[in-house]
């Protein structure tokens, strides 16, 4: 009698013959509604347009006076010119930098021609160029996206015939990238 | 089904825009202020610096010549500005207590701008050359002395002094 008692005590509230029939019961329906596989697919998108950037060492160049039998070409006092040119265009795009001058040189109502104003480049696709008030030069080109640094050293042609004065233009780059 | 269908339409749209942004070209501009800085300035220079005249036969050579002497002017003045050369002599030919006078030091010139003819004086600068403008200007000048039977013996000098202006 005592021995009923215990073997009752140790008995589950939900023997194994109940469980197993009740989970396979449920791994059935849930079957029945999930399909058998699922693929899904997410596309990214990153945007990169194109987009150009210029800096240069300095935004000013002096050229001092100087006797043209001793200085025929003049160097500015600021040395070379770091000129950095940073763009992002198409595959094999060309990116072109290019300098103009806004005007001949003048002092008053005296003119010098800006072509008077050489430069000699270093660096990877920079060249050596003379400057003009009519039509931009090239001063670099490039192909593809990237971040390009050369230098521009400016000569002034140092001759006897210039009238006195204080000469001056300004020089502007543009950095275009297709 | 219907919004995977409607975000690929988007993703689509999507680059669609952005790869016609891509194209699209752009540029950057950057400047530089430039002085140039010219001022007056002269420089004078002549081809010698003295001229020995030996003795010789006055009726064999009765001018004393010194050939050409090349004058070579550059100057940078304002715009319309003056640029002379004038000579000044700083007293007559002298040898001790005589004297041959210096206004007999004749010269002829030759050159754009130079004065053909004239003669040394101690007194008043005499114009050697004349210009407008900056730039640059050669020439030469001869001096000549008359070899007289009336001088006295002695070796006789005088500087001529040359001064360019250029204001």
């Amino acid at each position: 009698m005592r021995g009923s008692r215990s073997a009752r005590a140790a008995r589950p509230a939900f023997p194994m013959r109940v469980i197993a029939p009740a989970l396979f019961l449920l791994l059935v329906v849930a079957a029945g509604r999930v399909p058998a596989a699922q693929t899904s697919t997410a596309t990214l998108n990153a945007s990169i347009n194109s987009v150009a950037r210029l800096s240069l060492s300095s935004a000013a160049l002096t050229f001092p006076d100087a006797d043209p039998d001793t200085v025929p070409s003049i160097q500015a006092s600021q040395g070379p010119i770091t000129v950095t040119a940073k763009a992002r265009t198409s595959p094999n795009g060309t990116i072109t930098l290019t300098v103009r001058a806004s005007d001949e040189l003048r002092s008053g109502l005296n003119t010098i021609p800006a072509s008077n104003i050489t430069w000699v480049a270093a660096g990877a696709g920079f060249s050596n160029g003379t400057l003009s008030a009519t039509t931009a030069q090239a001063v670099a080109t490039w192909t593809g996206s990237g971040v390009r640094a050369g230098t521009q050293t400016f000569f002034f042609r140092n001759i006897w015939s210039y009238a006195t004065g204080t000469y001056t233009l300004t020089i502007t780059y543009t950095l275009s990238a297709a | 089904m219907k919004k995977a269908v409607w975000s690929a339409v988007i993703a689509a749209a999507v680059v669609l825009l952005g790869s016609s942004s891509a194209f699209a070209q752009q540029t950057a501009g950057a400047s530089i202020a430039v002085t140039a800085h010219v001022d007056a300035k002269a420089k004078l220079t002549l081809s010698l610096s003295s001229i020995n005249w030996l003795d010789a036969d006055p009726d064999v050579t009765p001018t004393f010549s010194s050939g050409p002497i090349t004058v070579d002017v550059k100057a940078r003045t304002s715009a319309g500005g003056a640029v002379t050369v004038t000579v000044l002599a700083d007293g007559d030919l002298t040898s001790g207590t005589d004297t041959i006078a210096v206004n007999t030091l004749a010269w002829t010139a030759s050159g754009t701008g130079f004065t053909a003819t004239g003669n040394n004086s101690f007194t008043a600068a005499q114009t050697l050359g004349s210009w407008t403008n900056s730039g640059n200007h050669t020439g030469t000048q001869t001096l000549t002395l008359p070899n007289s039977w009336t001088y006295k013996t002695g070796t006789y000098t005088a500087t001529l002094n040359y001064t360019l202006t250029a204001p």
